[in-house]
């Protein structure tokens, strides 16, 4: 089991190495690279919890993201197929080119997929609520509070349905729901009841925190204001003022967040161990990073328009990408 | 005081939010090379209402509350995951409506956003589309309250009339989760560095066809299928919040020794 930070580097990483890039050889690299770590991690016999494997979500968002930019782009040399074009919205020539960036993006949302995909699976679900950041202390109360009670929802369900199956109670139309619906939510709100006095006798929310403090509710508002006016100014061409007030908004967020973390007291009772495990990943991840920054210079960007061309590879950025394959080498 | 500033933290975020969601439509003419920049932007402005609206949640009551519906809701996005229903009918939409309206609106925007979060905690969805989606799903909350002064006007508290409100409310609400989320995603297909139409109306027809071709009988399941839920559970619902609002206004007071 690896420390969750290691992970959040690798996908940070991962998901800039993606977003930087336009070129399918890296792409589909980066993508094998990512698959081999999900099929590493992934416990055998374990299935998989998402709705979407990693491999159909290929399959559906590659064709529909090519037919989809195919319609919407009518630009491109090669024409495959010409739709007349008095047909409203999809008459007009299909190219090739369209076809051929369409596929690319879809690719690109997949590798997306399956970056987060291994964040999803190889960290643990209360690990994940620990990146909520202090700020949000009762949301991240709440939350691991659902995450708590959701397989006991499920198990309760389970149960109403089948008592009332055994009082011969059947499911034709969507009002013969209502018995088993209502049960599950006033059971819901009494166990709500019981929770917060629970909660209460054993002094939650005891002392009154104001959980949002005047000062950082200003701070936050004049960040606002900055990322405001920021996307504005970028959306009206005048794109340098406008980055550095997006940039300032985003700090001055941040501030608030910090303001009002501080205010939460916070008990560490055990740290997860950092050991060369953790530095091979991060500093696979990061030399992944930093070489395909340094040697895929110009080769990142591959444009299919206006005539399809093969995209340019180059030898060093290739292999710097392997480096997002240290977890799936060091994890047991 | 605090009022104008909390108003003007909603005026901000909703107006953040609908730019990030309209930018592709607003640069017509100019390459969107952002849609990560757009994830950040959205997240933000998500961030920022977060901060403000859960002020209300430092009591154990609204805790409780708010923890054990988020979690009855995502068990039912699980059961949504496990087997899909027509389309993108969700059923998580109708207990955020019903919620929001009785129990206000920032009790309905945590419902909204907390759900998505936990049931993608829970199905391992976590991904840059999740800021996007639990904002918007925040927003159907944070929105339904407006219907009470409406419902007021009406005369139609506790009656059937106040059902309808709700329904149509729903079906509204399903199609405009749809379009604006497929704004969203639309910078994402479409694409960094995509040569883009240079007019709004070219965009707009662009966006029409998009919108038809992937989403419209997919947003049109999901709206119907909150107006059935809301006419079939609708009147029980309503009846068992308000029921449940009065038990749980109580307050613990120090017995003074």
């Amino acid at each position: 089991m690896l420390h969750a930070a290691a992970w959040l580097v690798w996908l940070i990483a991962a998901v800039s190495v993606v977003s930087m890039t336009r070129n399918p050889l890296y792409l589909t690299l980066a993508l094998a690279a990512f698959m081999t770590t999900v099929h590493v991690i992934r416990r055998p016999g374990e299935t998989y919890a998402a709705p979407l494997a990693p491999g159909r979500f290929a399959l559906f968002v590659i064709p529909l993201a090519a037919l989809i930019n195919a319609l919407l782009s009518r630009v491109g040399e090669t024409i495959l197929v010409a739709i007349p074009q008095p047909w409203p919205l999809i008459g007009g020539p299909i190219t090739a080119e369209a076809l051929v960036y369409g596929a690319l993006n879809g690719l690109l949302l997949t590798a997306f997929f399956v970056a987060f995909a291994v964040l999803n699976l190889a960290v643990p679900i209360r690990d994940l609520i620990r990146f909520i950041p202090r700020a949000f202390y009762p949301v991240a109360v709440v939350a691991s509070i659902a995450v708590t009670f959701a397989p006991t929802t499920l198990r309760q369900m389970q149960q109403i349905r089948e008592a009332q199956a055994i009082r011969g109670h059947r499911m034709r139309r969507l009002r013969d729901w209502l018995p088993l619906f209502m049960p599950l939510l006033t059971g819901g709100l009494e166990r709500a009841l019981q929770l917060a006095e629970a909660m209460a006798s054993r002094g939650f929310a005891g002392e009154t925190v104001t959980a949002h403090p005047g000062r950082a509710q200003v701070v936050s508002i004049v960040g606002l204001l900055g990322v405001l006016s920021g996307g504005l100014l970028t959306a009206w061409q005048q794109a340098s003022w406008g980055w550095v007030l997006i940039v300032g908004g985003s700090a001055a967020i941040a501030v608030a967040l910090w303001l009002t973390g501080r205010s939460v007291p916070h008990t560490t009772y055990r740290r997860a161990p950092w050991g060369y495990r953790e530095w091979l990943v991060t500093g696979g991840a990061l030399v992944a990073l930093a070489g395909f920054l340094c040697w895929g210079g110009a080769t990142r960007i591959y444009n299919p328009y206006p005539v399809l061309t093969w995209p340019a590879f180059d030898t060093l950025a290739g292999t710097a990408l392997l480096g997002f394959l240290l977890p799936a080498l060091v994890v047991e | 005081m605090r009022r104008l500033l909390r108003a003007l933290i909603y005026a901000l975020t909703t107006a953040i939010g609908l730019l990030a969601f309209l930018y592709p439509v607003i640069m017509s003419g100019q390459a969107v090379n952002t849609p990560l920049l757009l994830a950040f932007v959205v997240g933000l402005s998500f961030v920022a209402l977060l901060l403000e609206v859960q002020g209300d949640a430092a009591n154990a009551k609204f805790v409780a509350l708010l923890g054990i519906l988020t979690a009855m809701n995502a068990a039912l996005r699980f059961a949504e995951v496990a087997i899909p229903g027509p389309g993108g009918f969700s059923p998580v939409f109708f207990l955020i409506i019903v919620t929001g309206y009785v129990y206000g609106g920032r009790f309905g925007f945590l419902l909204g956003a907390l759900t998505l979060l936990v049931s993608a905690l829970i199905t391992g969805g976590v991904g840059p589309w999740l800021p996007y989606q639990m904002l918007t799903a925040g927003w159907v909350g944070l929105s339904s309250p407006l219907l009470r002064p409406l419902a007021r006007w009406l005369r139609a508290e506790g009656r059937w009339a106040e059902i309808v409100l709700l329904a149509s409310f729903g079906l509204g609400w399903g199609l405009l989760y749809g379009a604006l989320l497929n704004l969203s995603s639309w910078a994402f297909i479409v694409g960094p560095g995509a040569p883009m139409p240079a007019t709004l109306r070219e965009t707009l027809r662009l966006y029409g066809a998009f919108y038809v071709t992937t989403s419209l009988l997919w947003d049109l399941a999901r709206g119907l299928g909150n107006v059935a839920l809301m006419l079939a559970f609708g009147a029980p619902t309503l009846r068992a919040l308000r029921r449940f609002r009065k038990r749980f206004n109580f307050t613990y007071r120090l017995q003074e020794a």
